[in-house]
């Protein structure tokens, strides 16, 4: 067993705003890093923007989103822009493990801390870099957002039906895509470093990180010259798939038909309604793949009639896959959200790893410091001075 | 580096893959007839997401396959596997103590569990059904945490010494990116909703017809950002309002602004509009299918796309790796089924068991 959490002693600069960055350093200090933010209170980042809870603030001064990602770390205040806040910030990235940082390409270069600068004096430094495309290449000089590495990577047109326009995510899902990379490639880099003795300058391109994640749909376009078929919430080994309108306004429930005899179970559930279907050419998978139209027709007059939650239960009852879709409201009452969100020290709830290592305390969770909060403290335990 | 025995299904392969990617020993553990990757969308996920892995065959229904499942557990570092595991855990943890051992939770079907996770209510056309993200993208998200999991385990294993059970729940991984979804909620009562080509965060973010497709852009929320924008969109009815500078006036006509744009955007090239708006720091880009970016510059010129003389496929650019590509390696092309199976058990008679010098 570990006696303590596997980053436990890994001291990380945290350079990161928004979501992208400080999200990655969240991750890491969860593993048990101590991780500081480096920011300062002239520069204010991108406020303006919606970003969960809208532009209300919490007691650390950050919107409701941000304070949760940026939970887990101490911050120092220091304008990088000034001798004394450049000097500082050079003696902490010396004697620290990891350095985040998701500026566009080229920003801390100017600002004296890229990593030909600082490796000079701190060759065992893991350097993350997460610019939109990576600093070299055609495109490292183009700005993206979450919304534009959604449409560049592929993925909104690898979602939704044929003949949909592009179809997105509504949150900031690159970012965690690009941060959930990143974590791991710094863990990497980090056990590579056991070895070497050396870090290294990780130059992510978030560009990349979700292009990744279709990584198999690249491959088949470029074996059949064409873009594969978006089949909305269908699944190759599984019919009937899909969502399915239930009585309400706007109320939805998907199901999952596995097995033949999960197939047989829905049948029973939809009695009469299920009259039709009981053909025989239905009883295969590619029977069903062929149907698909006018199976889902069938079963979608059998959920109009009912709730979300009564589809669910009556199908999962009878050992049929199906799950009514959780708006904000209601998903912390599923067992997953309940185990995920654990408490923030400040009466609110955050959200954790969802994994554990068995028989080790999770790190316990503290809310977001405000600006500057621990600018003396920081230098006094990291610097001695 | 570390040896893992993978033993995953396809919700998590793609975790075993990064950590292939990392420069670790994968063996992927399949069933006689090959694991179900190899028969999904003719291979393609099999191709992609067995990348950098060796392939062992073995049957775990029969004693003997499982006596040498066992002695390649002895040897190995990590075993991560999806439940349930086809061994007794303390059987596993008996011929190895020092393990690192992930199980996984495949929890319900993709679909249900993004629905439960509150994903699934953020996803799709506002008045149309709402959508899974293709591509078993939420598949490949619980990948990454996955690989997060093992690698940071594997870490501590290799200072310390000691292994550990790591409990992953799929399900729990979907929730988890569905923070906003809660964030939203708990702070201000209200329900993030799906808004399809739409972007949820800016207050104009979109993507918007253009005669050779979409386009998406994202106007900065800055005030410096709108006045860029004008000078890309050179609509009169945007320069002479001067209230639209202010980030809550355009986020209160989103659409009415959104739609206006793609009056003018529709009858634009998109690689034009977009090279002109990245010239004044506007985030805009095409929007892209899968079969574009086989294609893309950048992706070729950084070497994410290269390629190679694939056996199966020929000379094709293969995608490297998000992680891989840090590293300028290329994992090598997925196994023929059971290839490593006579390499792996003269390895188990070597003197270390894993036929490395001592």
């Amino acid at each position: 067993m570990l006696q303590n959490l596997p980053l436990t002693g890994i001291r990380v600069l945290d350079f990161g705003h928004i979501v992208a960055g400080p999200f990655c350093a969240r991750m890491l200090a969860d593993l048990g890093a101590d991780v500081v933010k480096v920011e300062t209170a002239t520069r204010r980042g991108r406020t303006g923007a919606r970003r969960g809870g809208g532009a209300s603030r919490t007691a650390s001064g950050r919107t409701p989103l941000l304070a949760h990602i940026n939970r887990n770390r101490r911050s120092i205040d220091l304008n990088l822009k000034t001798e004394e806040g450049s000097a500082i910030a050079h003696r902490l990235i010396d004697v620290a493990d990891v350095l985040v940082e998701n500026f566009s390409s080229g920003v801390m270069d100017r600002l004296g801390i890229g990593y030909g600068d600082v490796s000079k004096t701190n060759p065992r430094l893991v350097y993350a870099s997460m610019s939109a495309f990576g600093h070299t290449g055609p495109r490292q000089a183009w700005t993206g957002m979450n919304v534009t590495l959604q449409a560049f990577s592929g993925m909104m047109l690898a979602t939704g039906e044929s003949g949909d326009p592009p179809i997105g995510i509504s949150n900031s899902w690159n970012d965690y895509i690009g941060g959930l990379h990143t974590a791991v490639a710094i863990i990497g880099a980090l056990a590579k470093r056991r070895a070497s003795g050396r870090g290294c300058d990780l130059d992510v391109s978030q560009f990349e990180c979700s292009v990744a994640m279709i990584g198999s749909l690249l491959l088949a376009s470029t074996v059949t010259g064409v873009a594969p078929a978006r089949v909305g919430s269908r699944s190759a080994s599984a019919a009937p798939q899909g969502c399915y309108r239930c009585a309400g306004a706007d109320q939805w429930c998907t199901i999952s038909v596995q097995t033949g005899e999960q197939w047989q179970a829905l049948l029973l559930e939809l009695g009469a309604g299920g009259g039709s279907l009981r053909d025989p050419q239905f009883a295969t998978l590619d029977g069903r793949m062929q149907h698909h139209d006018a199976i889902d027709a069938a079963i979608e007059a059998w959920t109009r009639e009912r709730t979300p939650a009564e589809v669910e239960a009556l199908l999962q009852a009878r050992g049929v896959p199906a799950a009514a879709m959780r708006r904000g409201n209601d998903i912390a009452q599923t067992a997953e959200w309940q185990r995920i969100l654990k408490p923030l020290g400040d009466g609110e709830q955050s959200v954790g790893l969802p994994f554990s290592f068995r028989g080790t305390a999770p790190a316990a969770l503290t809310p977001a410091p405000r600006v500057g909060a621990d600018s003396d403290d920081v230098v006094r335990d990291w610097l001695g001075s | 580096m570390a040896r893992v025995l993978d033993l995953t299904s396809d919700v998590a392969a793609y975790g075993t893959r990064l950590l292939a990617e990392l420069g670790h020993d994968v063996v992927r553990i399949e069933p006689p007839g090959g694991d179900a990757l190899r028969r999904e969308a003719n291979g393609m996920f099999h191709a992609f997401l067995n990348a950098g892995k060796r392939s062992v065959v073995l049957d775990r229904d029969v004693a003997a396959d499982r006596r040498t499942l066992l002695a390649l557990i002895a040897q190995a570092d990590a075993v991560v596997a999806s439940l349930p595991l086809p061994v007794d855990e303390a059987e596993i943890l008996g011929a190895n103590p020092q393990l690192v051992l992930v199980e996984i939770d495949d929890g319900p079907p993709e679909l249900c569990a993004f629905a439960r996770s509150g994903l699934l209510a953020i996803t799709g056309e506002p008045d149309g059904r709402p959508t899974l993200l293709g591509g078993h993208i939420p598949h490949s998200a619980i990948g990454l945490y996955v690989a997060m999991a093992a690698a940071s385990a594997l870490f501590a294993q290799d200072a310390t010494g000691n292994g550990s059970i790591v409990d992953v729940s799929a399900a729990q991984c979907l929730a988890v990116l569905a923070e906003q979804v809660f964030v939203e909620y708990s702070s201000s009562g209200e329900l993030l909703e799906r808004l399809g080509s739409r972007g949820g965060i800016t207050a104009l973010a979109g993507a918007l017809p253009c005669a050779d497709g979409h386009w998406m852009v994202s106007v900065p929320p800055d005030p410096n950002g709108w006045a860029n924008f004008v000078q890309v969109v050179p609509d009169p009815a945007f320069k002479d309002d001067d209230s639209l500078a202010d980030e809550a006036e355009r986020r209160e006509r989103k659409h009415e602004i959104l739609d206006r744009i793609a009056l003018w955007s529709t009858h634009q090239k998109k690689d034009e509009i977009v090279a002109e708006a990245q010239r004044r720091h506007i985030p805009a880009a095409p929007v892209l299918n899968p079969l574009d970016l086989t294609r893309d510059e950048q992706l070729i010129a950084r070497g994410f796309l290269r390629e190679i003389d694939h056996p199966e496929f020929g000379r094709i650019h293969f995608p490297a790796g998000a992680l891989a590509n840090l590293w300028h390696e290329m994992p090598a092309p997925a196994s023929q089924l059971g290839a490593a199976n006579a390499t792996i058990l003269r390895d188990l008679s070597s003197p270390d068991g894993r036929g490395e010098p001592l």
